[in-house]
């Protein structure tokens, strides 16, 4: 398996160009190839959604991705969500501190992820589109209220400051 | 010197505590949302390889060859083993019941679908993988053994030749006059009942990088290990290895639950490294490894079960007979969870008298390993079961049938007919305040609506006791013999004033660092943001044990508490000493040390820090230039067990009363929750916040038990789950946003009066949700005795009638 192909992204901003298998899930790429360990792998087929991240500012699994159909996309992971120089919490993140939404943190990245999209297309989802878009996350920790809460707040804290 | 651990908050030495008893935020957060946090994935080693893991796809059978040549041959391999390897260099890994275990790889014999057979090294996971399908395995497949009535009959294949029987272990306990209750009993209620395997599942799958310095003959295992040390002497064991040549760090884990096992997959990686010349070799576990063999699956259990009633409802008796299928294997302390009911058997009721008859036996399943609850959960579903066809039988409210038979606030300590003592609690209370918040009268008419229209709707209403901060005695009379569970931690301030902890475990998500700063700061009298906790690595930390049965929140402030004491009584001597007063003058309170005659003169803690790290002129004689103190802390005043296993085992007695309103669908089968309430009582809330999602999380993985999971195995033996497409995990959309009130009565025996609260949720909800549908179920005169209480196999119930007369 060497047939390898040049792939061009843009990774939270920065742009890489590589040389990848075509067989190289977006995952392994993005841990392993860019030391971006933030987007986390659970179940590798597409159910639990701790990999998830933004192509083109559409969430997507990248454990069902490969690299090379990222190729020329736009790619957020949750590294790009605190303030580079601040290390400020990115209100997501902080309302996942403040409401408790959080156990072990490995699912977390993707539920963030996830909220990211919610949060742009929908600011005031109410509590069944909050559910409806988080279905697809699986956490074995929190049982999922305090995830609701903070999504809540979120959905506030980021409405509030786009007022202000 | 003895040590007075404190058992209320407010006997720590502050006016204001800022911390304890508050829902302050993690101090694991900040990075865990920032993807910072090195999981084991995360890391990387110079120079390091990658190992894929063959797997037997036959539940049993002989290996008659195996041929690696091929893959030894491919791209990027370096190193392969197989069974020889694992027999010339390992012994089995046993557990309990003493003999009982197995190779980290299968020697001469397959006993599971999943069983490792042959391991490689490459320079990536996708190259190894890659040389799996060039490994060449022959073998004779032998007969399954399926379940637990083939494993007992007489002809039976032997899933472990040299133990001559798949009986793995017999007791028969008796505690009080169980045939006598039985005799006087107006009503004699029994069930069978059959829980299936179901599986902790962290979101993280293990893994590890193991390195074995061929020079020093020694190994570093970093990993998502629960058990650091406990993990170090497994190895040494297995691997042949000096217990002080084996070092394990542990990473923070993705979550655990009892099951994230390890053994296995160290081992191998070890092996290899090994047999690399030294160079480190990571493992991660993938989730259909993890599905199939991972070390997560729990309680395969068959139960016959009465209770002994008298005519007005007082419940007198409790027999369990229950046979356990433990697949192949005792290598996960899995098999012993059977025994943990013993810490709390009948529950929260006065029954005079119990007797157990607990089988384990061997089959070719996949080995079972602890997950969260650790034995209580299909038992408490048996009790609580019985309890409410106890009250349909006698015409009594379920409600007010538990409460008849409840022991009360001035019975504690109450020692329960299997031996434990309850250190306190208030049932009662706990029952009245869940009532309340789900407004029964008004469930109960929403209910009696529902079925004028047709409906199936029904009622649970549960209570059990969480037997926290385990004992090795409870487990003693099944074949881990021990008393005492130790846990350490070292406390240090440096010139700064600034305190290091440094424990023996790491993250799981429990949020037990968070409890570790909360107590130090409060007592130390210093801001959460001085303190930084720090896991040290095996070979280094106190003796420790980590994550597991409803202890470590406990157990680390018990720790930090003695370390403080120490310190305490280190710095007053100082202090004293410098100030030329008398020692008992001089007081710690607020973060200052100061004579209680004079309070204006005293000193900070970066001054005595100070002082005693760059001032040796000045310090006492006999004292060290050390501001640092330990502490290893365990349980007080437990016992060994007599011959029926009686002994004071789990520290703290929680208690927590649920209630659920569910519909099922008669079109579909599935169960709809409706309202779920829970009042519970752990005690001293050292972080409400961390309770509360305890709680929740133990109810959504009590409805994956009561709903949803199972590895399901077909009648050869084969696993028919392998992703999480087969094994049904919770969703957002079938866990219940539950409303939630507690009580406190703290413990009178525990560090701060907390009480163990990780498992209780656990422990209620399967049963809560089993006895809605069979109240669901009541008038149709039909029962589910099954878990999971899945969609198909209600729809089946449902239908059964319409399927015989067609």
């Amino acid at each position: 398996m060497s047939s390898k192909q040049r792939i061009e992204v843009r990774v939270n901003g920065t742009r890489y160009v590589r040389e990848v298998e075509a067989r190289l899930t977006l995952a392994d790429f993005l841990r392993h190839e860019l030391s971006l360990g933030g987007t986390h792998v659970g179940c590798e087929h597409g159910i639990c959604g701790a990999c998830t991240v933004l192509i083109n500012d559409q969430s997507a699994r990248s454990c069902l991705t490969l690299a090379v159909q990222a190729d020329d996309c736009d790619i957020t992971t949750v590294e790009n969500l605190r303030n580079p120089e601040t290390g400020a919490l990115h209100p997501i993140q902080q309302s996942f501190v403040d409401a408790h939404g959080l156990q072990c943190g490995f699912c977390t990245p993707g539920f963030m992820m996830t909220t990211l999209e919610l949060l742009r297309e929908n600011p005031d989802p109410s509590d069944e589109q909050i559910k409806e878009a988080l279905g697809g996350n699986l956490c074995r920790c929190t049982g999922y209220q305090s995830i609701m809460d903070s999504v809540r707040l979120a959905a506030q804290r980021m409405k509030s400051s786009t007022l202000g | 010197m003895a040590i007075e651990i404190h058992t209320l908050p407010e006997h720590m030495p502050n006016d204001a505590l800022r911390y304890v008893g508050k829902p302050v935020n993690r101090v694991e957060d900040p990075a865990l949302v920032s993807g910072t946090v090195q999981f084991i994935d995360n890391l990387s080693l110079p120079g390091m390889l990658h190992c894929a893991i063959l797997r037997s796809p036959h539940p049993h059978a002989r290996i008659v060859s195996v041929d690696v040549s091929a893959a030894l041959a491919a791209e990027g391999v370096v190193a392969v083993i197989s069974g020889e390897d694992v027999k010339r260099w390992c012994v089995p890994g046993f557990t309990a019941p003493e003999g009982w275990g197995n190779y980290c790889m299968a020697v001469d014999k397959v006993r599971f679908v999943g069983e490792p057979v042959a391991a490689v090294a490459a320079t990536s996971r996708y190259l190894a993988e890659d040389a799996l399908e060039l490994l060449h395995i022959e073998y004779e497949t032998l007969t399954p053994v399926c379940n637990p009535e083939q494993a007992m009959a007489p002809d039976a294949p032997v899933v472990f030749e040299e133990r001559g029987t798949n009986v793995m272990l017999h007791r028969d306990y008796t505690w009080g006059e169980v045939d006598r209750v039985f005799a006087e009993a107006d009503h004699i209620i029994s069930r069978r009942f059959r829980w299936n395997r179901v599986g902790a599942n962290p979101t993280e799958t293990f893994g590890c990088i193991c390195q074995w310095d061929l020079a020093d003959n020694s190994l570093t295992c970093h990993g998502a290990y629960q058990t650091p040390r406990f993990m170090a002497i497994g190895r040494a064991a297995s691997l042949q290895l000096p217990a002080n040549r084996v070092r394990i760090v542990t990473h923070p884990q993705g979550g655990g639950f009892g099951g994230k096992g390890g053994p296995r997959g160290t081992d191998i990686a070890a092996l290899l490294s090994r047999k690399s010349n030294g160079r480190p070799v990571k493992y991660i576990e993938d989730r259909m490894e993890y599905l199939l063999a991972g070390g997560g699956q729990s309680w395969d259990r068959y139960y016959d079960a009465a209770l002994a009633v008298k005519a007005d409802g007082t419940v007198t008796g409790f027999r369990v007979h229950l046979v356990d299928d433990q697949g192949a294997g005792a290598e996960g302390y899995g098999t012993i969870s059977a025994a943990k009911p013993l810490a709390a058997f009948t529950g929260n009721y006065r029954i005079e008298a119990a007797s157990y008859d607990l089988t384990l036996v061997a089959t070719n399943r996949a080995p079972t390993y602890p997950y969260r609850g650790y034995g209580p959960p299909p038992h408490n579903l048996v009790l609580e079961s019985l309890m409410d066809c106890t009250a349909r039988e006698l015409g009594m409210d379920p409600a007010e049938l538990r409460r008849q038979n409840f022991i009360r606030p001035e019975q504690f300590p109450y020692t329960v007919p299997s031996g434990n003592e309850y250190d306190s609690g208030n049932y009662e209370a706990v029952l009245d305040r869940v009532l309340e918040i789900a407004d029964y009268p008004a469930l109960r008419a929403r209910q009696a609506a529902a079925r004028a229209e047709g409906r199936l709707v029904g009622i649970g209403v549960v209570g059990t006791v969480e037997p926290g901060v385990f004992d090795w005695n409870a487990y003693a009379t099944v074949g881990v013999p021990g008393v005492g569970v130790p846990e350490g931690v070292k406390v240090a301030l440096d010139v700064f004033g600034n305190v290091s902890v440094a424990v023996g475990f790491s993250l799981q998500g429990q949020g037990q660092f968070t409890v570790a700063a909360q107590v130090v700061a409060d007592y130390l009298g210093v801001d959460m943001a001085q303190v930084k906790i720090s896991t040290a690595s095996s070979d280094v930390a106190l003796p420790h044990f980590g994550q597991g049965g409803s202890r470590l929140g406990v157990a680390v402030t018990g720790a930090i508490l003695g370390a403080c004491e120490k310190l305490n009584a280190m710095f007053c001597k100082v202090v004293a000493h410098v100030m030329q007063a008398p020692e008992e003058s001089i007081v710690l309170r607020n973060g200052r040390l100061y004579r209680v005659d004079a309070p204006e003169h005293g000193m900070s803690l970066a001054e005595i820090a100070g002082l005693m790290l760059s001032r040796s002129d000045l310090l006492p004689p006999g004292v060290e230039p050390c501001p640092e103190a330990t502490y290893v802390w365990t349980s007080p005043n437990r016992n060994a067990p007599d011959d029926q296993g009686r002994c004071r085992s789990y520290l703290t007695a929680a208690n927590a009363t649920h209630v659920a309103l569910v519909e099922i669908d008669r079109d579909t089968g599935r169960t709809h929750i409706l309202d779920y309430c829970i009042v519970d009582d752990c005690g001293t809330r050292l972080n409400p916040a961390n309770v509360e999602g305890q709680l929740q999380g133990g109810v959504a993985q009590g409805v994956g038990a009561a709903l949803y999971e199972e590895y399901v195995y077909n009648d050869e033996c084969q696993p028919l789950v392998s992703t999480f497409v087969d094994y049904l995990m919770p969703t957002i959309h079938e866990v219940p946003m539950t409303r939630k009130d507690h009580i406190v009565t703290p413990s009178p025996v525990s560090p701060l009066g907390a009480k163990g609260c990780g498992e209780g949720a656990m422990h209620t909800t399967p049963a809560t949700i089993l006895c809605a549908i069979n109240d669901a179920l009541a008038p149709l005169g039909k029962e589910i005795l099954e878990t999971p209480a899945s969609p198909h196999r209600l729809w089946k119930l449902l239908h059964e009638d319409q399927a015989a007369s067609a």
